[in-house]
């Protein structure tokens, strides 16, 4: 048998191509008739901010390697130019559906709801037009800018991802067509773009957008004009921030000033209202210098991100999914400290299912506890108010060593995190910044406790980030142990993170980027040669993105040999499945739902001596070669029965899950005559019946008191 | 060993868990462990920070260390203080070795780092150096014991010498210190090379050349079987051989062929890479590994063994036998001791002369504990004092005390302090020659008034002992030492004429009692 070159371009697929086609499955959430009006506003609007972003990132760098000349090609065989011509092909499409969907289906959906969103100024009642220029003159004219171009002002700058009406104007008195001129003002983003109007008499809520109250006096703003047409436009910028670290002698310093840098930039996209005058058009088409490949004609609303604003509005919930609780974990309890509960076993953490209140009581209760000596965490992005963050504080208050290491290089996060880093350090905590090069991605908390039989090292490792309010959004898994070996890895990791030499060897945990994508390699050619020895070999992967090459060939490998393998990837997936010869043993599903599925698991078969592991990292260059990220094997038995419930539940959803085809498109499962299984609405119901049984199991010990004896 | 002054007090003192840091400045690394006595285990660690700092190449090239290097060591250290504080330890040891000896100013330069790292640091001799480095193999017990039992030797690669230390049936016979470092030798012979096999081939040759001195003087027709080797940062080589159940990792001479064999066509980047490490630890690889090659074709060993401990194992396990939180059944005062009766060996003393005059200078030792108030360390010196005492003679009959100076001076004693070497040196020099009041005496050395005070003290028990034993012919046996009240009585049961050993005693009285105040009278029984 020939060998089969499994590096050949077709068996893969394009990263950004495969990125778009999940923003189609989110998309596909939002054409989905079964969920309730609000949440199919959020998934719309979801995929705007998610194409929002994948321009700045992808696109950017990809215009900048075409500016620079570069032409190697990626894994599926594709130079950049090529990547993105099949982008723009790609994005027009999804930019059409996604306005297809909000003007066909949710627009009369929020009408049938009893919330008209009025689309056109025009079309506003005499009440509604006068509500409307009333609130134009008290609230949006003042803060108004209309700049003009002309001889002697230029073009003005035009920030990135503002919403802006464009205009053509003329001088009163002279001929209209003569002599058009540019004029331009921006939406202000520090006013709602959502303005209610006031409710008609038989109470029906309606809406109208910012841009249309302005549109509706544009003339106010022009006074000595008349205004020949105005139309919403709005650009995207190069936002890819390519830190050069061994320039940068202060990090810090380096970040805040590429922040102030970030509005200046390349336009790579310009979003435009369908119907805008051709004339406006050129105008901006040539100062913004935008190719026509570029432009996207909008037949809708600009930016739908502002249906997240919606989503939130009051007196609406029934058309918005049950706000989901998360449930308190199976066995732990308020009465024991956590250090105690601990002790008595590895704690599996699933989020969002299960509260992430333990996570963020380890580091309370470590800032308080007399015995804790030191505690030491990795941040990536912290949420708004974080009570970690509060509590790390405290505990430096406390007299506890606290070692903070703060990323700063978390996309769009920086500011947040810089804020962070100087607080931590005011309160006493000493913080580091990690390695020059590398992001840490890693979510690992260490607490050391002295205690009657020596030091004792308390350890959770996670798949997500500390961030209270995204894990109540994210599924993400999480261990909380005490193991030995754990700790010691883990006091090792801190130690490395803080510039010195790592360990003479690991105990248990795996790190990127020296040692995990090696671990990764062996663990699947492992199975390879369980297969070909005949012995039982799987591989089940969950993880968020699998673009490696390297594993993905290997993955191939393996498949050829006969190793079954499932995997459960969220979001791009470069592997083709079902690819004769080459990937016929693999399956590859997506899981798109109400939480974003985050979590990173493992399982390898291993000849029946099964392993199970968990990650921050997933299966892509930037995680492997780039990154701090940590691998950890799951050992307890009872969790590791967990973790395969977990695992087995997703390749059994039949709801959410999308299945990739061998021509790389995703398809739902047919789910005529199968019982539905929505893992998620599954894991939700099972962690509600888990905490109230829960407490019968572990009940506190109550003594009786005795009763006098009768007589 | 430095109290913080924290740790006491409030809190849970009851727990009888006891923390040490140990720390090592070394050549290229500068390491800390941190061990937990007494709690699940009697001996752990549990902390292990190392960073690369090459202070050795500074100091071995232009005689001190750069100040931006010693910057960057006053960094690591305050943070190891920090991290110790963490862990609440209450007592560490810091040392430094080589690269600090070498530096001409030493003394300014510690001065310094203590004052900006609040660290006390001591500066170890080569031969407390190699002692700690020895124990800290001798940590892993069991093995150890088992590998000593046949011919072995200890290698202690060092930046800028490696020490050779010689054991059969269990015990050290000789240590020796040859000047030939892993980072010297690529400093000197870097520009001289032309390609690696030349530079191969000139480190073999300096080294053999050294190598046929020490064979003929102490390995004669013994085949060291064992060949222990620390230092040189070797270990990383070895990794792939590590057996779970075995704490020494030890290689046949053919794997170890295996291993040289790859390497040796390697530059630094390579074996940087291949083996992950730093490229600094790479360079020192290469000459580490020739050292070897070279070692066990000379001693006829046969398997390498790569402990994969530090200085600071050494030092944790130093601290852990003093404070009798381990035992070991091991006894390296025994090492101390049999390395001073080869040195006697060597220059042919009177092995039962010194054998007599031990137990008598000892028991006299012991008697007078209150009196002198001298410890266990002093007792030690004593003993190596009265175990050298004679080697003088074997130069010169005439010059005896100069020449037992000079000699105890210019060999290193595997266990001791250069101070305590002198100290020993001046006893010696004082048993028979006129003794030298501290106001002279401290003009040639650098020994303190205290370190004096043991001299004199050491000096008025050995110059007594000695007399005793004037006629080498053990007439003394079974003496029995007593004090009462302001004399000390040394009775001997003999029957032979005492009168020469009498007349001597009387002599050399006088600078005893002027010493202790204690007037020493000696009686022969000579019936039962």
């Amino acid at each position: 048998m020939a060998a089969i070159d499994f590096d050949k371009p077709e068996y893969y697929i394009n990263r950004e191509c495969s990125w778009l086609g999940f923003n189609s499955r989110v998309l596909s959430e939002a054409r989905d008739k079964n969920l309730p009006m609000l949440e199919r506003l959020k998934f719309l609007s979801i995929t705007s901010s998610n194409l929002d972003e994948f321009f700045m990132i992808r696109v950017a760098s990809l215009k900048d390697m075409v500016h620079a000349k570069y032409t190697k090609k990626d894994i599926a065989g594709m130079t950049p130019t090529e990547q993105l011509a099949a982008i723009a092909v790609q994005a027009h499409e999804l930019v059409a559906q996604q306005y297809s969907t909000y003007n066909r289906s949710l627009l009369p959906l929020m009408k049938q709801c009893g919330l008209e969103l009025v689309t056109e100024h025009e079309k506003l009642t005499k009440q509604q037009k006068a509500f409307v220029d009333q609130y134009f003159e008290e609230n949006v004219y003042p803060v108004l800018t209309p700049m003009a171009m002309d001889s002697a002002r230029p073009f003005p700058l035009i920030r990135n991802k503002t919403l802006n009406i464009g205009a053509l104007i003329s001088k009163k008195g002279e001929k209209e067509k003569a002599k058009a001129e540019f004029a331009t003002v921006q939406v202000p983003s520090v006013l709602p773009r959502i303005v209610q109007l006031p409710e008609d008499a038989d109470g029906k809520r309606s809406v109208i957008l910012l841009e249309e109250i302005i549109e509706q006096n544009i003339d106010k703003l022009f006074l000595n004009y008349n205004v020949v047409c105005a139309h919403p436009y709005r650009i995207m910028r190069n936002a890819d921030l390519a830190y050069d670290e061994d320039e940068a002698a202060d990090l810090l310093k380096e970040i805040e000033k590429k922040l102030k840098k970030r509005q200046w930039g390349e336009v790579i996209r310009l979003e435009i209202e369908e119907k805008m005058e051709p004339k406006l058009l050129k105008i901006l088409k040539s100062e913004l210098n935008v190719k026509e490949e570029d432009i996207y004609r909008i037949s809708g609303p600009l930016d739908l991100t502002f249906l997240m604003k919606l989503y939130g509005m009051e007196g609406m919930d029934k058309y918005r999914n049950q706000p989901y609780k998360p449930q308190s974990v199976p066995g732990m309890n308020d009465e024991e400290d956590i250090f105690t509960q601990i002790r008595k076993g590895d704690i599996l953490l699933h989020h969002p299912y299960m509260t992430f209140e333990p996570v963020v009581n380890f580091v309370k209760q470590a800032a308080k506890d007399p015995d804790v000596l030191a505690i030491k965490q990795t941040l990536y992005r912290v949420s708004g108010h974080s009570p970690i963050v509060a509590a790390l504080a405290q505990a430096a208050e406390n007299g506890k060593q606290v070692t903070v290491l703060v990323e700063l290089k978390a996309r769009f996060d920086e500011e947040n995190n810089i804020l962070w880093a100087k607080m931590l350090e005011q309160a006493g905590c000493h913080v580091i910044y990690g390695l020059l090069g590398l992001k840490t991605h890693s979510k690992i908390t260490l607490v050391v406790r002295r205690e009657e039989d020596g030091i004792r090292r308390y350890v959770h490792l996670g798949t997500g980030n500390y961030n209270d309010s995204t894990a109540k959004l994210y599924t993400d898994c999480g261990i909380l142990t005490c193991a030995e070996p754990i700790g010691e890895d883990a006091t090792a990791v801190f130690n490395m993170l803080s510039g010195y030499s790592e360990p003479k060897h690991w105990n248990s945990l795996v790190l990127a980027p020296l040692w995990m994508r090696d671990a990764f390699m062996r663990l699947i050619q492992r199975e390879t040669h369980h297969a070909k020895a005949g012995e039982p070999a799987r591989i089940i992967a969950k993880m968020n993105s699998l673009c490696d090459k390297e594993i993905i060939a290997a993955l191939y490998e393996a498949s050829a040999a006969g190793v079954e393998i499932d995997l459960i990837i969220r979001g791009i997936c470069c592997l083709r499945a079902g690819v004769p010869k080459v990937s016929e043993h693999i399956r590859v599903r997506s899981i798109v739902g109400n939480f974003l599925e985050h979590a990173r698991i493992f399982y390898f078969e291993n000849g029946g001596d099964e392993e199970f592991y968990m990650a921050s990292a997933d299966w892509m260059p930037r995680n492997l070669d780039k990154r701090v990220e940590i691998l950890f094997p799951v050992e307890s038995p009872e969790i590791r029965e967990k973790v395969r419930h977990i695992l087995q539940i997703q390749l059994d959803d039949n709801v959410k899950a999308h299945v990739m085809q061998p021509d790389g498109s995703y398809e739902k499962i047919d789910k005529r005559g199968k019982a539905l299984l929505c893992a998620q609405d599954y894991f939700c119901e099972e962690a509600v019946k888990l905490a109230q049984t829960a407490p019968e199991e572990g009940k506190s010990r109550v003594f009786i008191p005795a009763e006098p004896i009768e007589d | 060993m430095v109290d913080f002054g924290f740790g006491k007090g409030k809190g849970k003192e009851s727990m009888s868990i006891k923390m040490f840091a140990a720390v090592a400045i070394g050549s290229t690394v500068t390491e800390m462990k941190i061990f937990e006595f007494g709690g699940r285990k009697a001996m752990k660690e549990i902390e292990c920070v190392s960073a690369r700092l090459n202070i050795g190449v500074d100091a071995y090239n232009m005689g001190h260390i750069s100040s931006e290097k010693i910057e960057d060591l006053c960094e690591v250290l305050k943070d190891f203080r920090r991290i110790m504080l963490g862990y609440k330890v209450t007592e560490y040891k810091a040392c430094a070795t080589s690269a600090f000896r070498e530096s001409r100013n030493m003394l300014i330069m510690r001065d310094y780092i203590e004052k900006q790292t609040g660290l006390k640091i001591d500066v170890l001799s080569n031969s407390e150096q190699r002692f700690v480095d020895y124990k800290s193999i001798a940590s892993v017990t069991a093995e150890f014991e088992q590998i000593i039992r046949n011919p072995a030797a200890i290698v202690d690669i060092g930046g800028d010498s490696l020490q050779i230390s010689l054991f059969d049936k269990d015990k050290l016979i000789t240590t020796q210190n040859v000047r030939v470092g892993s980072v010297t030798t690529r400093e000197r012979l870097a520009p001289l090379t032309k390609n690696r096999a030349h530079f191969e081939k000139m480190v073999v040759e300096i080294l053999s050349h050294e190598l046929a001195g020490f064979g003929r003087l102490y390995q004669k027709d013994r085949q060291i079987k064992n060949l222990i080797v620390i230092g040189g940062g070797i270990t990383e080589l070895t990794h792939p051989y590590e057996q779970q159940n075995k704490k020494i990792t030890s290689v046949t001479l053919d794997q170890f062929q295996t291993i040289y064999d790859r390497i040796i066509g390697m530059n630094p980047e390579e074996i940087a890479e291949r083996f992950e490490i730093s490229s600094e630890q790479a360079a020192g690889v290469v000459p580490s590994a020739i050292f070897c090659k070279c070692m066990m074709g000379d001693f006829g060993a046969e398997t390498l063994w790569i402990p994969d401990y530090s200085l600071c194992d050494g030092l944790a396990y130093d601290y852990a036998l003093k404070n009798r939180f381990i035992k070991s059944t091991h006894s390296f005062e025994e090492d101390i001791l049999a390395s001073a009766r080869s040195i006697s060996k060597r220059y042919k003393c009177s092995q039962a002369h010194i054998r007599n005059l031990e137990e008598l200078a000892l028991q006299v030792f012991d008697r007078m504990k209150k009196i002198h108030g001298m410890g266990k360390r002093e007792r030690l010196l004593l003993q190596i004092a009265v175990i050298l005492h004679n080697c003088g003679k074997f130069i010169s009959l005439e010059d005896v005390s100069e020449c037992a100076y000079n000699i105890i001076m210019a060999t290193e004693i595997i266990g001791l302090s250069d101070v305590e070497r002198e100290m020993i040196a001046y006893t010696v020099k004082f048993n028979t020659s006129r003794f030298v009041y501290y106001d002279e005496l401290s003009v040639r050395t650098s020994i303190s008034r205290n370190e004096y005070m043991s001299v004199a003290k050491l000096t008025a028990i050995l110059r007594m002992v000695n007399a005793l034993d004037r006629t080498h012919r053990q007439k003394c046996k079974n003496a029995v030492v007593t004090l009462k009240e302001h004399e000390l009585k040394i009775t001997v049961a003999s029957q032979e004429d005492l009168s020469l050993e009498i007349g001597t005693f009387n002599e050399k009285a006088e600078f005893f009692e002027e010493v202790f105040n204690v007037h020493p009278v000696f009686k022969q029984r000579k019936q039962l």
